[in-house]
């Protein structure tokens, strides 16, 4: 199925998907990117930069997507518009805090984004189903990666356990808002674009995590959670981000960089 | 924390070459550091990682570097030799040639 | 074999360029010369994150982002590499980071400046790598084999940054006047660190490091080399170096105002206008992930 084909309620359901997963992958990229130089252990920075510098490759490809489809460009999606319009879910409002934060919040992350992927692989939008294929193959290594520091950290001894589970206690409802707040996602399920709703999808992927939660003896999700998942109200540690990430451009709106 | 020695090879058909090594707290984290330093770029097909300790290193002079001649083993031994008799056979079968 | 015999053949053995490996057997003084040469070298690519890595926020652009993060990401595992040089000549990693932090060890003069611009971006990527690079070179001949090996990977990674550097500095040069005007004065403040940056003219016959072939390029070759090469560069896209002096003589020599020396010695020795507080950060976040070291990253963890 191309562009053309869509329907008007279909393809904005579908622009709205896709600007979501994209800021998800753009603002984590930048959180992620701060450990850069400082990360605990020289191996393990090198390491968490490459996640965070996939998720902007991720972000561009995603924004691609959605510049095909509505026009513009990556960089005027990726970088022109104020704090409210961003469409990332609040779990990637907070900023890096400390190491186990991090990991909890990508752990979170990448295991939710890995569900929505799985519910995008057999997409009936071609492009997106393209896309798609190539990020799930990035995303075995950010898999492997981030099970094996929620497991060091769940097994390393009182603090790195403490710090983890007192981490994913606070982030858990921010966490329930990945695979939800996106208008339409019905209309996409009956279109293909999805193979399933974003609830049958969030269902699927805390199904998936209960197990390995279970056997380290961490926070299990609550059962629901309130507020708004994806703006326009955002905290003031994104509005920070969000002078960082527009600082030069602004400096020099017609500047080409 | 150990040291890991990692080996890659560069493309298809190529050696396990030595490529470096780093520090990890366990084989799990080592392969995924080895990835990083030594396959991120994707510049490595595959990559061997071993911990130091595995490794067994010979480096005895008396082993690796005999002082008997051993030209006998080696093409350097023979190709000065053959050289020479090659010119005086070929000079031979020549000076028959011209007895005909 | 007497000690003093031992260590002729070894004087012998690496200035006629041979080679020594971690086992081999050395002399104290050469392997502390080594380590010392090593760990400010790594130190230097530990603390060079921290100026460059406030822009990996403020990059202009996806691709800006992709590439400065990639080069930051980079200069972390050099770091990580040259530690590893020097923790196999037996110091431990730890002791490393606590002489740097108690300013015991020193890192390279540039990584005690401030930046200012997206344009100290670009210039430190493309003149601060390159004069750097020169010397990296160089040091691929290196007697200490292990070092050498680790120039020849840290040289192929380098190139990129420098390709990166230009392109940033091209783009800003053929953009608004005010981009060109922040090139400008990016490269103006950066000139005086960039002309101290190889060290003062040492007598070749007095440096051990010469002598042994760690280094084998003096520190003058390496400032003439790099400024027969950049620069022409730098003149050609419209720049101009703030030094009235800079020149090259009949047989291509360059002369140049002599840099400030009572600075660099200032600089290196802590006392830039960067140096404590960069020392400070880096304390900070050493501390704060210290729990991670102590726990995750030292139990033996069961098969």
């Amino acid at each position: 199925m191309s562009a053309q084909v869509l329907e008007t309620p279909v393809r904005t359901a579908l622009a709205g998907l896709l600007l979501a997963m994209a800021d998800d992958e753009f603002v984590l990229g930048f959180w992620d990117s701060e450990w850069t130089g400082i990360a605990p252990v020289l191996e393990e920075d090198v390491a968490f930069a490459s996640l965070a510098q996939d998720e902007v490759g991720h972000a561009q490809a995603l924004y691609q997507l959605l510049a095909d489809l509505e026009g513009g460009d990556p960089d005027e999606l990726a970088f022109g518009r104020p704090p409210e319009g961003y469409r990332h879910a609040r779990l990637l409002d907070h900023p890096r805090t400390d190491w186990a934060f991090s990991v909890a919040r990508r752990f979170l992350y990448d295991t939710a984004d890995a569900a929505r992927l799985d519910a995008l692989a057999a997409s009936a939008y071609e492009p997106l189903a393209g896309v798609v294929a190539k990020m799930r193959r990035e995303e075995t290594y950010h898999l492997l990666h981030m099970h094996a520091w929620v497991e060091r950290l769940a097994t390393g001894g009182e603090e790195p356990r403490a710090r983890l589970a007192a981490a994913m206690e606070r982030l858990w409802p921010d966490a329930l808002c990945v695979l939800d707040g996106i208008e339409g996602d019905d209309l996409l399920a009956e279109a293909g674009v999805l193979a399933e709703p974003m609830a049958a999808v969030r269902r699927r992927w805390l199904a998936g995590l209960v197990p390995e939660l279970a056997r380290l003896g961490l926070p299990a999700p609550p059962a629901a959670q309130t507020g708004a998942c994806r703006g326009p109200g955002r905290s003031d540690d994104f509005r920070w981000l969000w002078e960082q990430f527009t600082m030069v451009r602004r400096s020099d709106p017609e500047a080409v960089w | 924390m150990q040291v890991y020695e990692v080996f890659r090879r560069e493309r298809e058909g190529g050696p396990m070459q030595h490529a470096g090594n780093l520090l990890a707290p366990d084989a799990e984290l080592a392969r995924h550091y080895a990835r990083e330093f030594y396959g991120r770029r994707q510049e490595s097909v595959r990559l061997w990682i071993v911990p130091r300790s595995a490794i067994l290193d010979l480096d005895d002079p008396d082993l690796l570097q005999p002082p008997f001649d051993r030209s006998f083993k080696k093409p350097a031994g023979y190709s000065t030799e053959i050289k020479a008799k090659l010119a005086t056979a070929r000079s031979r079968a020549d000076a028959g040639k011209g007895d005909e | 074999m007497s000690e003093s015999v031992r260590v002729q053949e070894f004087n012998r053995h690496v200035a006629s360029g041979g080679k020594v490996e971690a086992t081999d057997w050395m002399p104290e003084e050469y392997r502390r010369a080594v380590c010392r040469f090593v760990e400010m070298h790594a130190n230097s690519e530990l603390m060079g994150v921290l100026p460059e890595r406030e822009w990996i926020l403020r990059a202009p652009t996806l691709k800006r982002k992709l590439a400065l993060s990639a080069k930051v990401q980079d200069e972390v595992g050099h770091a990580q590499l040259l530690y590893r040089v020097a923790e196999d000549l037996g110091k431990p990693r730890a002791d490393m980071v606590a002489d740097l932090l108690a300013g015991k060890t020193k890192f390279h003069n540039v990584f005690h400046y401030p930046t200012r611009s997206w344009a100290d971006v670009g210039i430190i990527a493309w003149l601060v790598d390159a004069a750097a690079i020169v010397a990296q070179q160089a040091l691929r001949e290196s007697s200490y084999a292990p070092y050498g090996r680790t120039m020849k990977k840290i040289c192929w990674e380098e190139s990129v940054h420098i390709l990166h550097g230009r392109d940033v500095v091209l783009t800003m040069m053929n953009g608004t006047g005010s981009q060109r005007a922040l090139v400008q004065d990016a490269l103006e403040r950066w000139w005086g660190p960039l002309m101290q940056m190889h060290g003062p003219r040492t007598d070749p016959a007095k440096d051990r490091d010469l002598a042994w072939r760690i280094k084998n390029k003096d520190n003058e070759t390496l400032r003439q080399e790099f400024l027969t090469v950049y620069v022409p560069r730098i003149r050609e896209i419209g720049l101009e170096p703030p030094d009235p002096e800079l020149g090259q003589d009949d047989t291509g020599r360059w002369h140049y105002t002599e840099p400030d020396w009572k600075e660099l010695y200032a600089v290196v020795t802590g006392h830039g206008p960067r140096s404590a507080e960069r020392l400070e950060l880096r304390r900070l976040h050493y501390a704060e992930t210290q729990w991670v070291r102590d726990t995750v990253m030292a139990a033996p963890r069961a098969a």
